[in-house]
């Protein structure tokens, strides 16, 4: 590798925005965000809303002008030269809709097109991105007479089609049913293994664990957590999650293997593998019956964006 | 002003929008009743008013073109999030302005053809006064078109917009002599209608034609600050398309 070049698809350092708004309090969205993905990587960035994602992935995809920091984008600079930027990139819009008076094989197309593919690479890229979403059977059909989920499979169609070496999807899956984001995942990971490198958002945890080999925990414009799904679930105190029913009469016990957490009567304890014959002791002497399973990223995402939410 | 115009997508994004527009077939009826309902008062109420009122009609429904430049990109900006999908890629914000604008304006040619039809029908046109009225219709949607993309991109929410919508063709397209003649305004004011773009166009069309009476001063007037707003406006227009492709 040649001095100078990185392996870096996209590279942002201390990348802040605040919004200043007339006659209201300026709000700091993004308060210095840093963060990179390998080429070829997949990454999603988890957060409560307004935790400041899209604002990040806005500002990557050379659409919203930082208030300061840089991002660099196969070290081009995205901030000064979005321009140059812009040809090597696509982008799912949060909440965006594909015109409603083409067809999603018009819309997909049209776009390419638009993007300087020609024709016969667009005609067949087209017919390859119906076939990956499964909207084969509506691709003549004008947008406005589908349902969400096809019509933000149109959306998701139209941007993996241009197999752009950069692509950012804010919730790309919203509305779609299980079998349909079932089939973004699998065209998404198609799409890193010919090359590209993908930054998502998204509020399915489960989306981020099965598609993501690293995860940014974003809260309040911050990065809290950065890892892989297993190494921010390690951060919660244990792999493992002992739910007791009706156990809140031994939280102080049970506080000794782990972190608590009180879910109505049950009480959940989050512990390491080598501590859940010892829990099991206790709740069955106690007569009271108890179930093991792993941690889940949800529940790791709600204890470390909790955690931050009670610090300040 | 130094702008570096690029076309990348332009192409595509005109045959885009043209078919978009095509698909509201009703809209770009309908779009053409203001203009039907004036010529009918005026053939019934004086005959010899109605080429006149056609080149007014043409004026009119050119200048709209910047109305329906308004409605759709502030649509497919805030309802759809289409202009991230555009303006994140190759294509470039030029030719997402440009291409709406002309992709509009070829979707709504069919209602202007009708009225140059009715025109020569009304008042054959001799090659001086096609050519002034093509000139004239080309600036106007060049100003029209740009007032309604700039327009477009100040609001955050659909609601806000319209009564802008309707003001601007209130007041270009009604209030000064579009479907009458300048020889109604006061002479005094008559530079003012002068400089005042679909007033100006029409005032130029009707004077080459012989229907209206300008003085070689109100030519130049009315010729030059019509050209001047539509590159002035049209060179804003790109530049602001740049500069609008990303969010402060």
């Amino acid at each position: 590798m040649p001095a100078g070049v990185t392996q870096d698809a996209l590279r942002a350092v201390d990348v802040r925005k605040t919004y200043h708004t007339r006659g209201a309090p300026a709000v700091d969205a993004l308060r210095g965000v840093s963060l990179s993905l390998r080429k070829g990587e997949r990454i999603s960035l988890l957060g409560r809303n307004g935790a400041g994602k899209t604002t990040f992935l806005r500002i990557a995809s050379t659409l919203l002008v930082p208030t300061s920091g840089t991002v660099e984008v196969f070290d081009l600079d995205a901030v000064h030269h979005p321009e140059q930027v812009r040809p090597l990139i696509a982008v799912v819009p949060q909440e965006g809709k594909p015109f409603f008076h083409l067809t999603p094989r018009e819309q997909i197309y049209a776009y390419l097109r638009a993007r300087g593919i020609d024709r016969e690479a667009a005609k067949a890229r087209t017919e390859q991105a119906l076939d990956q979403m499964d909207i084969q059977e509506g691709a003549d059909r004008l947008c406005i007479t589908l349902s969400g989920g096809p019509k933000q499979r149109a959306m998701v169609a139209t941007v993996i089609a241009t197999e752009a070496p950069l692509l950012f999807l804010d919730e790309p899956t919203i509305g779609m049913d299980p079998f349909a984001r079932r089939g973004v995942w699998d065209s998404l990971r198609r799409l890193t293994q010919k090359g590209s490198t993908i930054l998502l958002t998204t509020h399915y945890l489960d989306e981020a664990e099965a598609l993501s080999e690293r995860l940014y925990v974003v809260e309040a414009g911050q990065v809290l957590v950065e890892g892989t799904a297993e190494a921010i679930k390690k951060q919660v105190g244990g792999t493992l999650k002992v739910s007791i029913a009706n156990g809140t009469a031994l939280i102080e016990e049970l506080a000794t293997f782990g972190e608590i957490v009180a879910d109505g009567g049950t009480v959940n304890v989050v512990t390491a593998p080598e501590r859940i014959n010892e829990i099991m002791a206790l709740t069955v002497s106690k007569g009271l019956a108890a179930t093991v399973g792993p941690v889940t990223l949800e529940e790791a995402f709600l204890r470390i964006v909790g955690r931050s939410i009670d610090a300040e | 002003m130094a702008i570096a115009v690029r076309w990348t997508g332009m192409k595509t994004f005109v045959a885009t929008e043209t078919r978009v527009q095509l698909h509201e077939w009703l809209a770009i009826a309908t779009g053409s009743l203001v203009q039907a309902a004036l010529l009918v008062f005026v053939w019934v109420l004086n005959k010899d008013l109605l080429a006149p009122a056609l080149i007014g009609a043409l004026i009119y429904s050119v200048f709209l073109i910047g109305q329906r430049v308004l409605n759709e990109a502030a649509y497919i900006r805030i309802d759809h999030k289409l202009n991230e999908l555009y303006h994140a890629s190759p294509m470039t914000p030029e030719s997402y302005f440009l291409g709406m604008s002309i992709g509009i304006l070829i979707a709504y040619l069919p209602p202007i053809v009708i009225l140059t039809l009715l025109l020569e029908i009304v008042r054959p046109l001799d090659l001086a006064t096609l050519a002034a009225l093509a000139a004239t219709l080309l600036a106007v949607w060049a100003s029209s078109s740009t007032l309604g993309y700039v327009i477009s991109t100040l609001f955050k929410d659909m609601k806000t917009i319209w009564p802008y919508s309707s003001l601007l063709t209130n007041l270009f397209g009604i209030v000064p002599p579009v479907f009458y003649g300048i020889h109604f305004i006061d002479p005094a004011l008559r530079s003012i209608v002068l400089v005042v773009p679909t007033s100006s166009a029409v005032a130029l069309v009707e004077g080459v034609a012989g229907m209206e009476s300008l003085t070689s001063g109100e030519y130049v007037l009315a010729g030059v600050s019509l050209a001047v707003e539509a590159v002035v406006l049209l060179s804003f227009g790109l530049y602001w398309a740049r500069r609008t492709a990303r969010e402060a």
